[in-house]
């Protein structure tokens, strides 16, 4: 009979725990059939407004330089597919989402998609642009695997 | 897209946010829905390996969560405990100062889980008095029947509290 430890310090791991995407979608799927799509979006710009907050001062002082390295440091951290832009003339960055890692995580493991995972691009861009120079625009999503373009511009250069 | 890395501001959050909409009744609700539908993976280890399904479910998430635990299991004694040193998913809503951490986080760990494990007929327990500090215990036995194992069972390393074992 099996007498088995382990003891681990928070030192000895990287912090990466993918199914995490997986109770996020359950979440989304549980408050989209519970209370509807206004519940799930109404639920992402208050978490957005509130964790985000950070982020978005930064966004206001140092421009879009700032969401640059943020989506560069997730999407290296989830060994995402994608290629980032930051046109500093236009004052524009891109990101071409060429398979999203959470939903490639989510179907790897054969759990249903919420249709309403583009929300989690959509609504946290558009919290993070909330009263600032900047707009946030989701273009060409794919559910299949979540490839997409998310692009955030200056509100007077559309 | 929201990292999973910061998945648990977001969980937080969620559950904030359910109980404005309809209480804590709504919150539970929820948990029993995630884990009916998320904890799929543990249901299916423990029905084929038993405690052994414990021991490899919490390996692959404690380790790839970054805690800072000692885990043990006994089949013998019929005993799988977690020593959870340093909760990271506490510990980060401890950290994010600048969010509003639900009060009530940690009890999704003994709704979740007790879901999945009293029904396959094992006895659940998760001490989390000492949740502030991002600690806490959680044991599942194997439900005793047999005189003999009864007998040997409150004996072991499993029945002692946390600071006896530290210390000694």
């Amino acid at each position: 009979m099996a007498q088995l430890r382990m003891e681990r310090q928070a030192k000895d791991n990287n912090y990466l725990h993918k199914d995490f995407h997986k109770a996020l979608n359950r979440a989304l799927i549980y408050l989209e059939e519970r209370h509807g799509c206004e519940a799930v979006t109404a639920y992402l710009e208050e978490f957005a407004n509130s964790f985000y907050a950070p982020l978005r001062l930064a966004l206001l002082e140092r421009g879009l330089d700032a969401l640059r390295d943020h989506f560069q440091r997730v999407y290296a951290q989830e060994g995402g597919d994608v290629t980032i832009t930051r046109d500093k003339e236009a004052d524009r960055l891109s990101i071409r989402v060429h398979s999203c890692p959470a939903v490639s995580h989510i179907r790897a493991g054969g759990d249903p998609v919420s249709g309403l995972f583009a929300l989690t691009h959509s609504v946290i861009n558009a919290s993070l642009c909330q009263n600032t120079p900047y707009r946030a625009e989701l273009i060409d999503y794919q559910p299949s695997d979540g490839a997409c373009l998310q692009v955030f511009a200056r509100k007077e250069h559309p | 897209m929201i990292s999973c890395t910061e998945f648990i501001p977001a969980y937080s959050a969620f559950f904030v946010f359910l109980e404005k909409t309809g209480g804590y009744a709504a919150v539970t609700d929820f948990w029993d829905y995630l884990s009916d539908t998320y904890l799929n993976n543990l249901r299916d280890l423990v029905l084929r390996k038993g405690l052994s399904g414990c021991y490899e479910y919490w390996s692959q998430a404690l380790n790839e969560e970054a805690a800072d635990f000692v885990m043990q299991l006994d089949q013998e004694s019929g005993l799988f405990r977690i020593e959870m040193r340093h909760c990271p998913s506490k510990g980060m809503l401890q950290q994010t100062s600048h969010i509003q951490a639900y009060p009530r986080y940690c009890a999704h760990c003994d709704r979740i889980y007790r879901r999945v494990l009293e029904p396959l007929g094992y006895t659940y327990t998760i001490d989390l008095t000492q949740t502030e500090q991002a600690c806490c215990v959680l044991t599942v036995k194997t439900q005793i029947s047999h005189p003999a194992q009864r007998e040997k069972a409150p004996k072991s390393l499993w029945e002692r509290p946390v600071k006896e074992q530290e210390s000694g």
